[in-house]
Parts: structure tokens; C-alpha cells; sequence
């Protein structure tokens, strides 16, 4: 079933690949359990202005596969690139979402949005470029405040302003909204949704919340448990934009959300959602 | 802290004028969203000023008591009118006057301030060495534990003996001593930085020195700050067991010269004078450090 689901996916296979996984492969050394095998020759492809979601059970080595792409890991086997070019460590092509925002406590919201182009020296034309992005997260009143003073959702929101500072081609998020709350989390998700739609980047973002994969993803990616390789890659045929309460009433909701459960479920620790 | 609550008091109208382009979103954003409600702890100055003021009253009273009903002899405790006739004598004088408190004072000041000076740079830039290379870490950190754990008034002589009897003996111990909070604190600091952070400025492809100066010294600010906060006043002191060891002036020679003619209210007035010193630099640091640190002291989320 999972292979005919896969195989139903057609669109990111013609275009060309911005994201290329190909046969990758990652066994780390730790000092507490000896040697992992992080992850099992996984594939993936994803084409130019898509939206892919990963699921997988705690532990699965998604989060590694995020790293990998963002330059900050390395891997053993395989080929990875982006944009046709082979991944040797981090590039701008790549904007990074990490866990709970991971703003700068000592610098505004305005100078850690802005952090990525201080960081490479391009102070031209900055200070537009941070308005307009402020602006569109809601922020704009907010740039003078320190994180502290921002409520969990609205310091994430800076955080993708932050990821968007150099423009680049793909956003790379792990868990951005675990922490918050499932209200505050579902409005995220239509913010990002309005956010993708109008940057028109290409998005991979990993998750433990099978209805924020479905209503974000054009793909759902399921991963198994340890070491981690692609289960199955599910098209989601709801059309945009999307919202909490149509996409539960859709046809292909119901169905979609029992498979992915169904694979989660027939590994470890699947996650409840 | 009122101009802070001021400011962190939005209306749920401020956000929707900030919520754009999807209505829904917007709407749904004033319900939970809002930025967190000002915190409303009380400011520790308020109430530890009258704390540290009854503190103060049962101290006079209790020497007070000391003095007057347990008849402690003035050669050893004098009284506190005594004290303060003393203190009075040496403020109440000619600011130029060999005779007062602030030429000595002055003295001992310039020497600790330069002592503090170049030991907390020294040790600012040691530490940050050290936390930068394990090499360095490595080749320095027995040497700066064993020189820690030498009683420095044991090696003052040695440092009377390189440096003289001038000002340069006190800038030396009093850099000596200032030197090693400040170094092991940033050092602490600076290694102290969560992973996702570093983890941040590499996917930015940022040099070792923007993740030093962007990332590692802010995080370590609260750390070096504690560090001088100690130093300042291990900086006094090294300036002052300087003096006992040979000076011309400065508030040691006053201490010991009260002390030669048996003036144990000239030495309790000394005191008096060093410890208020001591209370004001410390307080200035702290006023510093909230000023520059204000986000650690604000709790995250």
C-alpha cells in the first residue's frame, strides 16, 4: 500500500530536484551506546517550491537528515545536494528554523532577524529587506523588543524572519512548533502556509504532529525508527490554501491520516497525535 | 522597571494592525498570541535598602550595648562617637590636606583602579584563549590554579621586592588578585553556550571571531560580570596589603599609622571608610551589569 501511495506521487519527480537524497547513509560514535546507525540509505527528492513534511518516531534520524542538508552534519554513504551541488557544509542557499526559535536573548528582534546579514557582512540594502519581513510575521512593532519580552509563537515567527533574511532557496525547520501550545500551533501553521505561498521557497520540515504534516506538506514523508529510511512518501491532494477546518472534512483526509498512523504506529515509540 | 511594564502592554488592537493579508490569522492571533504579561517582581533595590538599613541600626545598637552596658575598653572597642569624631576629623578637612582621608584614599583608589585594570583584561583575555583552544587551556590552566592556590599575601613581599615600595608593588597585587575570577569566569562563560546556538552561527557560515564577539562573549557577560564583580574588591584589598608591606601613602599606611599610636578609633574610622568603598564598588558593578545584562535577569521562556 505504501509503495502504491508512493508511487501516486508524481510531481516532484519530473521537475528537477532542488533537494537530492540519494542512498544516504550515517552511523555516529557516542560515547554512552557505542555506535548508531542513524540512518539507512535514504532517499528523497524535492522539487523546486515544494512543501515536504517528515514524520517518524523519536530517534528516527530526521533530524540528522535536517543537519546533514543544513551543512551542520556530516555523512558516511550516499550522495546529497542541493541545487546539483553536492553538500560539503553550510551555504546560503539554506535557511535554517530550529526547535523553540533559538533567538539571541542579548540582541532585538530586529538585530537577531537581521543576524544573518551581519553575519555576512552585507550591510547594503539590510534595513529594507528586515522591515518588509518583520511586516509580513506581524512584527513590525515589535523589532525594538528583546525575545524575552515576545510570547513563544511570536519568537518563532522571528525565527523564520530570520531563516528568510538571506533569501534563500530552502527553508530546512525541525520542530518549530513542538513547543508551542496546539492552538498557537495550528495559527503557525497558517501563517507558514501564507508565508510559503508567498515566497515561494521550497520547504522541508520535520514534525511529531501527523495534522500539521497533512496540512502543511504537498508530500508527507514517514520515516521508520532507527536506523531511519523512507517508509513511504504520501501525496496530499488537498488543494490550497489550506485550513484546519476544511482539510478534516476533505476525502482524503481520514484515509491519509490512519496510514500515516497505521506506519507510526508499527514502529517504536510512535508519537500520539 | 515602570517604563518596561509600559512598554510590554499591547492591545490586542496593536495586533491586529499587525497581523496582515490573512484576516483569519489575524483574528485568531489577538485571542493567544499576545506577548507575555509584564513581569511583576519587586525590584530587589527597594526592599534590600531598608533591609540593609535595619541591618545597619542593629549593628550600632549591638556595639552601642558593647560599649556602654558591657564596658568593652575603648583600647579595644571604641565607641561609636569616638568612630565617628575620627571620621569626622579626616572628612571634614582641606581635600588637600596630608592629614585627611583623600589623599591616602585617592591613592589607593588610582592604584586598585589600574590594578583591576589590567587584571581583569589580562584575564579577560586569557580566558577567552583558553575557552578557544584546548591547547592553550591545556598549557595554562595548572599554572593558573596553582598560582590561585598560593596565599597571596605570601608572595607580596616577593612582589615588594620587583616592583618597590611606589605605586607599582600595589598596581601588581592588585592586578594579582583581580586577575583570577575574571579568568576562570570567562572561561566558564564562554564554554557554556548551548549547541544550537554555535549550531545557529555555523549555518551562517560565520568566522570563529563573529561567533566570539555575536554568540560566546555576550553569554558569557553574566559569567565575567559575577567574576568582577569579585575582582573590584580583591582589587582594593591587594592594593591595601601592598601598603601594610611599605608605602609612602594611601589608607594601609593610614591604618598603620593609627595603629602605631594605639588610635583604635583611627583604624575603626579607616574601616568604616574601606568598607563603604567596598559596598560602592560592588553596587556600581551591579548597577553596570543590569544595565548591559538586563535579558538574563529577565527570565526566558
Amino acid at each position: 500500500m505504501a509503495t502504491a501511495l508512493a508511487a501516486r506521487n508524481g510531481r516532484a519527480q519530473r521537475a528537477r530536484p532542488l533537494i537530492d537524497i540519494e542512498k544516504v547513509s550515517k552511523t555516529y560514535v557516542t560515547a554512552s551506546s557505542g555506535s548508531v546507525h542513524a540512518l539507512n540509505k535514504v532517499d528523497l527528492q524535492i522539487g523546486e517550491g515544494e512543501f515536504v513534511c517528515v514524520v517518524g518516531p523519536s530517534g528516527c534520524g530526521k533530524s540528522t537528515l535536517l543537519r546533514m542538508l543544513a551543512g551542520l552534519d556530516t555523512y558516511d554513504a550516499g550522495t546529497l545536494s542541493l541545487d546539483d551541488q553536492s553538500v560539503t557544509g553550510p551555504s546560503g542557499k539554506v535557511g535554517v528554523v530550529f526547535q523553540a526559535a533559538n533567538l539571541l536573548p542579548w540582541l532585538t528582534v530586529r538585530e537577531n532577524v537581521r543576524l544573518p546579514l551581519r553575519v555576512g557582512g552585507r550591510h547594503d540594502a539590510a534595513n529594507s529587506r528586515i522591515d518588509a519581513l518583520l511586516e509580513m510575521a506581524g512584527l513590525a512593532e515589535f523589532g525594538a523588543r528583546y525575545p524575552y519580552e515576545l510570547s513563544g509563537g511570536m519568537q518563532q515567527r522571528a525565527g523564520i524572519c530570520r531563516a528568510l533574511a538571506r533569501d534563500p532557496q530552502i527553508l530546512l525547520m525541525d520542530e518549530p512548533f513542538g513547543a508551542l501550545d496546539a492552538l498557537t500551533r495550528e495559527r503557525m501553521n497558517m501563517e507558514l502556509q501564507r508565508i510559503w505561498q508567498a515566497n515561494h521557497k521550497t520547504i522541508l520540515l520535520i514534525t511529531h504532529s501527523i495534522s500539521e504534516a497533512i496540512f502543511l506538506g504537498d508530500r508527507v514523508v514517514v520515516m521508520s525508527a532507527r536506523p531511519g529510511r523512507v517508509l513511504a512518501d504520501l501525496h496530499v491532494p488537498i488543494p490550497r490554501p489550506r485550513s484546519f477546518d476544511t482539510i478534516v472534512s476533505h476525502e482524503s483526509y481520514a484515509s491519509l491520516a490512519s496510514e500515516i498512523r497505521g506506519l507510526l504506529n508499527a514502529q517504536e515509540g510512535a508519537p500520539n497525535d | 522597571m515602570t517604563d518596561l511594564a509600559a512598554r510590554s502592554v499591547v492591545t490586542p488592537a496593536d495586533v491586529i494592525a499587525q497581523t496582515d493579508l490573512n484576516p483569519d490569522a489575524a483574528m485568531q492571533d489577538v485571542v493567544e498570541d499576545a506577548p507575555p504579561p509584564p513581569r511583576t517582581s519587586t525590584r530587589p533595590g527597594v526592599n534590600g535598602s531598608v533591609i540593609a538599613g535595619i541591618g545597619l541600626v542593629v549593628l550600632i545598637a549591638l556595639w552601642v550595648f558593647c560599649v556602654r552596658v558591657l564596658r568593652v575598653p575603648p583600647y579595644i572597642m571604641p565607641s561609636p562617637e569616638a568612630v565617628l569624631k575620627a571620621l569626622w576629623s579626616g572628612l571634614a578637612i582641606d581635600p588637600t590636606s596630608p592629614k585627611g582621608y583623600y589623599l591616602p584614599l585617592w591613592s589607593t583608589l588610582s592604584n586598585a583602579a589600574t590594578g583591576f585594570g589590567i587584571g581583569t583584561g589580562l584575564g579577560l583575555v586569557l580566558g577567552s584563549l583558553m575557552a578557544e583552544s584546548r591547547t592553550v587551556e591545556k598549557l595554562l590552566m595548572p599554572y593558573a590554579f596553582a598560582l590561585q592556590s598560593l596565599p597571596k599575601v605570601a608572595i607580596a613581599p616577593l612582589v615588594v621586592i620587583w616592583f618597590g615600595f611606589g605605586d607599582g608593588s600595589k598596581v601588581a597585587i592588585a592586578a594579582l588578585l583581580a586577575f583570577f575570577p575574571v579568568l576562570i569566569n570567562s572561561f566558564t562563560g564562554l564554554r557554556s553556550v548551548e549547541p544550537e546556538k554555535l549550531d545557529l552561527m555555523r549555518s551562517l557560515s560565520a568566522t570563529r571571531f563573529e561567533t566570539y564577539r555575536i554568540v560566546k562573549l555576550p553569554n558569557a557577560a553574566p559569567f565575567i560580570f559575577a567574576g568582577l564583580d569579585m575582582a573590584v574588591v580583591y582589587a582594593l584589598l591587594g592594593a591595601i596589603v601592598a601598603e601594610f608591606l611599605g608605602a609612602q601613602q594611601g589608607m594601609g599606611v593610614v591604618i598603620t599609622q593609627a595603629q602605631a599610636v594605639s588610635d583604635v578609633a583611627g583604624v575603626f574610622a579607616a574601616l568604616v571608610i574601606l568598607g563603604v568603598l567596598g559596598i560602592a564598588l560592588h553596587s556600581s558593578v551591579r548597577r553596570l551589569e543590569h544595565r548591559i545584562v538586563h535579558w538574563a535577569h529577565r527570565g526566558k521562556h
